[in-house]
């Protein structure tokens, strides 16, 4: 009874978080915390439940960046329907990309994503006339929601980004809960065993792929539309790694997981700011110790608790 | 067609080819044995940059004693790396060692921005002024060593995998640890000797490179992006793949740099190797089977 209606009562809360403060600060970070939560609980897709690693996730999201603020900017074309059009963009790209590399698995996979999102990054570096380059994109017009007007203050903001997380960690939820998530948890587990069953191993792989893509592509649009200035930067290295971080430290494979891994890398990065030129250290040992000591995420410090309070529960597979 | 131009450029391109052997042969052994692939690899090129820079202005000693000391160095620190970051972790999903070589990165880069500062360095050497011509084709020394050094030590390093009985230990940890271990080789160290060799490698790489190039701390990442492609495009695991990867990625980028455009060069190396594994997905000397 407790269990089923704690992810109801988390996602009111999580509904409901901004109305707990005024600061306009604290608004900010969780607006952040959700954008960033958007794109991990896509990334997780790839990592936690096809079991292949990318870095070239942050490549979409300043793909559907981009499409975006480019779309609305040059063409006039309203919010709503260049957020559509970022997670199209970046899942057309997702879907070439995937097509492509999807046949290799493993560290090449990595690397090879890898190589895409540098080649990405470069073009939108060097394109001027359609990125402006290093420069990037400023005054991008805020999201317009029909009959309330422009989105001026965070607070709104945090409304439309958590409704679009919370749809899209019940849709990975009940993925998993279908006859195509337990296709790519086979995969995951055992490709040539999943394809002997009759799982075409490719065609799963590759429809996961692109559904992480689009959404990383809305998430980037989401992000641009908020910040209202995008760069290439966010399509580098850092980002990719911050992502991955994400998944990996919260627990890959889960719906809380990556949420909370968000969650820990903004309040992090913002609580460490006391320690001035020592903070990326410090986030770089926190990151690395939790590696070590907690392979398998911080959600996996919850279950053991979990099973010994109710001991009904059946024992989980090994994620 | 300017053929002088064009020998220079393959020229400065095979030089620069044989710097990115010497930083991937590490990472390519490091991931035939320990089956790890170690973003942490470009790290121990910067420092072997660093402490070159470092032995050189602290110690008072001269270019080739302090490019000694700093690849000798390095390759000690890979033992400590070895034991704190990564025995630990053989066991676990390679997700997790991956992440915990990219956290150390993070940890080392930002640890040398601290302590060495933002502020690029030049690592004198006495050999870049003096240049050496042969024929229309000018090369400085310190790129004639850069390319002798590389060609010395890769020797020794392949005839010491293919001939002597450590070689042999090493051979049969990559094929299959169990095995191994079953058959008396310590894999514990033959673990801590291939991150060894690798750390020493890619040290021994940033001090010669260092003089021709400026030296800051985030060159890592650079470094270890480079090995990367060297990496995926040979083979990984294969040290002759190490060696023809590396060798046509400085080609290529010094070709392509010259001819085509300089800020779009960085991408050309990826677009190679997303041509080559559509080809061969395992590389050009990868084996299918593990």
């Amino acid at each position: 009874m407790i269990r089923k209606a704690l992810p109801f009562a988390a996602a009111l809360v999580l509904a409901l978080l901004p109305l707990g403060t005024q600061s306009t600060y604290l608004h900010h970070v969780m607006v952040l915390w959700m954008l960033y939560a958007l794109l991990a609980l896509s990334l997780n897709v790839i990592i936690g439940y096809l079991g292949e690693l990318s870095f070239g996730h942050a490549a979409f999201f300043g793909l559907g960046a981009y499409a975006s603020a480019i779309l609305t900017m040059q063409t006039g074309v309203p919010v709503w329907l260049a957020l559509i059009a970022a997670g199209l963009v970046a899942g057309l790209f997702g879907f070439v990309i995937g097509y492509v590399s999807l046949r290799i698995v493993g560290p090449q996979f990595a690397i090879l994503t890898l190589g895409f999102g540098s080649i990405i990054y470069t073009v939108t570096n060097y394109w001027d006339d359609l990125t402006r380059g290093p420069m990037g994109i400023n005054n991008i017009p805020p999201v317009t929601v029909p009959g309330v007007g422009p989105l001026g203050e965070a607070r709104d903001y945090y409304f439309v980004v958590v409704a679009c997380v919370l749809a899209f960690a019940y849709a990975c939820h009940a993925l998993m809960r279908s006859r195509t998530g337990r296709a790519f948890l086979a995969v995951r587990e055992n490709a040539p065993l999943a394809a002997s069953l009759g799982i075409d191993v490719f065609r799963t792989k590759l429809l996961g792929f692109v559904a992480a893509t689009v959404v990383a592509g809305i998430a980037g649009g989401l992000y641009a539309h908020y910040l209202r200035v995008i760069t290439p930067e966010l399509m580098s290295l850092q980002y990719m790694a911050a992502l991955i971080i994400m998944v990996v430290v919260g627990g890959r494979g889960t719906v809380v997981g990556p949420i909370l891994g968000a969650l820990i890398y903004v309040v992090l990065l913002e609580v460490l700011r006391a320690f001035g030129p020592l903070r990326l250290i410090v986030f770089a040992a926190l990151l690395t110790g939790s590696v070590i000591f907690v392979p398998h995420g911080l959600v996996s410090l919850w279950r053991p608790w979990r099973r010994r309070a109710d001991p009904a529960i059946r024992p989980e597979p090994a994620p | 067609m300017d053929w002088t131009l064009l020998g220079q450029q393959l020229a400065n391109g095979v030089v620069n080819g044989m710097n990115y052997v010497l930083i991937s042969t590490g990472l390519t052994l490091v991931f035939g044995v320990l089956r790890v692939i170690n973003f942490a690899h470009g790290e121990f090129y910067m420092l072997g940059a660093f402490l070159t820079y470092f032995a050189m202005s602290a110690l008072g000693i001269g270019y080739l004693p302090a490019v000694l000391l700093a690849t000798v160095a390095v390759g000690a620190l890979g033992i400590l790396v070895n034991r704190l970051f990564f025995w630990p972790l053989r066991k676990e999903h390679e997700f997790t060692v991956l992440l915990s070589s990219l956290g150390l990165a993070l940890l080392v880069t930002h640890g040398a921005e601290l302590g060495f500062g933002h502020d690029p360095k030049y690592l004198n050497s006495p050999f870049t002024d003096d240049i050496l011509e042969v024929g229309t084709i000018v090369l400085t020394q310190q790129r004639v060593l850069i390319f002798a050094a590389a060609v010395l030590v890769l020797a020794a390093t392949y005839a010491a995998i293919r001939w002597t009985t450590f070689g042999r230990m090493m051979r049969a940890t990559a094929q299959n640890p169990e095995g191994a271990a079953l058959t008396g080789v310590d894999i514990r160290f033959v673990h801590t000797i291939t991150f060894v060799l690798a750390c020493g490698l890619a040290g021994l790489a940033g001090a010669l490179v260092g003089p021709v190039a400026m030296i800051f701390p985030t060159v890592g990442s650079w470094a270890v992006l480079k090995g990367f492609i060297v990496v995926i495009l040979g083979g990984l695991g294969s040290v002759p793949g190490a060696l023809v990867g590396g060798l046509t990625l400085g080609v290529v980028e010094a070709l392509a740099g010259g001819y085509v455009s300089l800020g779009f060069m960085e991408a050309i190396g990826y677009a190679i190797i997303i041509l080559v594994l559509l080809w061969r997905p395992q590389g050009l000397f990868g084996s299918v089977a593990r």
